[in-house]
């Protein structure tokens, strides 16, 4: 009986264990499915949230910010706004009573939005400075979908002419551009679309074309005629790899005109050494060439070990209308003035040498010959109208450069601005400082910091 | 004043002038197993040199050669004009390419994804977006997942310009950040179609690819990339902004040396001879 008893007490606390290990089991599935069911949740959750970054991030990858900032400090061996001006063309005049300034020379925002489906690109750049805000680049770009050569530009952007006026500010290693190029080509970008030929691949790699239609004003300013001016460069680039050299250049052209708000019109008459006036009362309104032709040439060499050296040069001729003591382009949006037309010349020749990949050290000569048909000696004699306008300019620049990282650029540079000397015996007021050469020599010291381009 | 000056210029000339010898790579997520490994067996015979490998993409290498932040770029694809003419700008050096080794891009699909070769044309077809079901070339009645790499990819550009012609990819395509991350979608998606570098291709199955409808289709192995019966094969690049000297081209020259051409055999590419 015992045994029976015992028995079913076995199969009872068996029966009702095994009941009690298949519920444990049942929580278990049930815990474990629940778990599985969330953590599937929580996954698809993750994949809309990932979702929804990934719209952003392409959104951030096609929208690019980029920008630098130059600030400085200059010292002259001149003082600024005395009879002579300083520094007008390192950065702008230097004030009153001023030999030294600190300045933010550039303070440069780009934003570029690139669809790379349609190949479009909208630029926006921006300069903030003490001086305020103003609009550097605003254009599009349209490349051609089938070639992908062909490049359409409209809005304001860099005139196509020669090297230096192109060349981007942040990466150029002099401080400003030469005397010639922001006399010819002030604030160096223009209203007016622009065709460019550019091939990534094939024969025709090594050259380039770059052709456009203008305003003819200054970069931001309304067109105040009814002409365009036509500017155009043809490119190449000759690399010789195997012996570490590259000669590259252009051919640049710029055929426009200027409106005479005036009725006077000078022109230098070279044999007479003097300007001529002709103030027919037609020539108010009727136009006169500002025409320029151009070569450039940039050839560059890897010394072994020690870095790579550039010589870059261009020559720059025509004829330029502007005012009596102005050699920069005639603006007829300003008050009624005579035209004065001249035939000038230019150029500039740099040398640059790498040292690793840290160090750069620079020199180069400018020249600024506003009116070519009369020396020195015979501008300010009685009678020539000759004014400042007409002063050709030397400047020999020696500078030195140090990029601390991807970031950081330093540069000391120093500039010897030379003058042409007037005739000795000349009375007028305003040229009788320039019997020698004027004390406007400038040292320049700057930071630069760049974040991606 | 001028003793200032003058210890500023020592002291920033002799910091960069006579620095230990760290040699940088940075670029192409293709290459950067494959410098990992190369870097790795050189430190451990030259105790020396450093060598500090970082990925990112070919377009992000160049621009930090192009910058000056590494000394030398890996890329898997050739450098653009405008890159160079970049480089030529800052450094006043045309820069120098070298071939290090062979890749042939695989066409990665789903482990079940039963299609069993694809022809170039077909493959163009599926990345511009004119094929968009398995069906029409040989699988299942399923639509196509596009896997692509993100534009700063030198295999984006070279599969963009030797395989699609130049011409657009799909809008449907998903960009993923690097090859690994693309394979790992692809095993993970029976309807996905990627490509990537033959040393990635874990996982996933490689079809065969055939020039065209008449030609017999070939793996990306080593024999059919090493002949040019694959039809998809490429060179690996590392550029320098001048000629190699020293330690650098030391390691350079390793890298062509048979051993350091082993190493490309063992991570999974090909090598040049």
């Amino acid at each position: 009986m015992k045994s029976l008893f015992s028995l079913f007490f076995t199969i009872v606390f068996f029966h009702f264990s095994v009941l009690a290990q298949e519920e444990k089991t049942d929580t278990v599935k049930v815990s474990a499915q629940e778990q599985f069911d969330q953590l599937k949740a929580h996954n698809e959750s993750v994949d809309e949230i990932l979702l929804d970054m990934k719209s952003y991030l392409d959104l951030a990858r096609k929208l690019k910010f980029s920008g630098y900032m130059q600030t400085q400090y200059q010292v002259s061996d001149g003082i600024g706004g005395g009879p002579y001006q300083i520094g007008s063309f390192s950065g702008g005049a230097f004030p009153t009573s001023v030999g030294s300034r600190f300045q933010v020379r550039r303070g440069r925002l780009k934003v570029q939005y690139e669809n790379d489906l349609t190949f479009s690109q909208y630029v926006l750049q921006i300069d903030v400075t003490q001086n305020g805000l103003g609009i550097k680049d605003a254009y599009i770009n349209i490349k051609d979908p089938w070639v992908k050569s062909w490049n359409l530009r409209m809005g304001v952007f860099d005139r196509p002419f020669g090297f230096e006026v192109a060349y981007s500010s942040n990466m150029r290693e002099t401080p400003e551009r030469s005397r010639m190029s922001q006399t010819l080509f002030p604030g160096e970008r223009e209203l007016g679309a622009m065709i460019e030929f550019a091939p990534e691949l094939g024969n025709w790699t090594n050259y380039n074309l770059k052709l456009g239609v203008f305003n003819g004003v200054l970069p931001t300013a309304n067109e105040n005629d009814n002409r365009k001016d036509i500017i155009g460069r043809v490119g190449f680039m000759f690399p010789l790899e195997e012996q570490n050299i590259s000669v590259d250049g252009g051919f640049s052209m710029y055929y426009g005109s200027v409106r005479n708000n005036s009725k006077f019109t000078y022109t230098f008459g070279e044999s007479q050494k003097q300007f001529l006036v002709d103030s027919t009362t037609t020539n108010a309104g009727k136009n006169y060439g500002r025409q320029y032709l151009g070569v450039d040439a940039q050839i560059i060499y890897d010394i072994p070990s020690i870095g790579g050296i550039s010589i870059r040069g261009e020559y720059n001729f025509g004829s330029q209308p502007g005012t009596s003591t102005a050699n920069s382009f005639y603006n007829p949006a300003g008050t009624i003035t005579p035209l004065y037309q001249r035939k000038f010349y230019g150029y500039y020749v740099s040398l640059l040498q790498n040292i690793g990949t840290k160090h750069q050290l620079l020199l180069r000569y400018d020249v600024l010959d506003p009116n070519s048909e009369i020396k020195g000696s015979d501008i300010g004699t009685i009678g020539t109208s000759t004014t400042l306008g007409d002063l050709k300019y030397n400047t020999f620049g020696i500078g030195y450069l140090f990029h601390l990282d991807d970031n950081v650029k330093f540069t000391f540079y120093y500039e010897l601005v030379e003058n042409e000397t007037v005739n000795s015996a000349t009375t007028n007021a305003a040229l009788i400082l320039y019997k020698s050469d004027v004390k406007d020599n400038v040292f320049t010291f700057r930071v630069q910091y760049r974040f991606p381009y | 004043m001028k003793k200032c000056i003058a210890l500023f210029f020592l002291v920033t000339f002799s910091s960069s002038l006579f620095a230990g010898e760290v040699i940088t790579v940075k670029g192409s997520d293709t290459m950067v197993i494959l410098a990992q490994r190369w870097a790795e067996m050189y430190m451990k015979k030259n105790p020396n040199v450093t060598i500090q490998v970082t990925g990112g993409g070919s377009g992000t290498g160049i621009s930090a050669l192009i910058n000056g932040t590494t000394d030398i770029c890996n890329a898997s694809r050739p450098m653009k004009p405008a890159e160079k003419q970049k480089l030529k700008l800052r450094f006043s050096t045309l820069g120098v390419e070298i071939k290090t080794a062979k890749d042939g891009i695989g066409i990665y699909v789903n482990e079940k994804n039963p299609v069993k070769e694809l022809t170039v044309q077909q493959i163009r077809d599926i990345y511009t977006g004119k094929i968009t079901n398995w069906k029409q070339v040989g699988g299942a009645d399923s639509r196509i997942i596009l896997y692509s790499r993100e534009n700063n990819s030198g295999t984006y550009v070279y599969f963009k310009e030797n395989v699609l012609d130049d011409e657009d990819y799909s809008p449907s395509c998903q960009n993923m950040p690097g090859t690994a991350a693309l394979v790992n979608a692809i095993s993970k998606d029976p309807n996905g179609i990627g490509y990537g570098g033959s040393a990635y291709a874990k996982g996933i199955r490689e079809v065969p690819v055939k020039t065209d409808e008449n030609a017999p289709a070939y793996f990306p192995n080593a024999e059919n990339v090493k002949s040019g019966q694959y039809p998809i094969t490429r060179f690996l690049f590392m550029y320098v902004k001048s000629k190699p000297t020293g330690a650098m081209k030391e390691y350079i020259d390793w890298i062509l040396s048979e051993e350091g051409q082993n190493v490309v055999v063992k991570v999974g590419y090909f090598p040049l001879r």
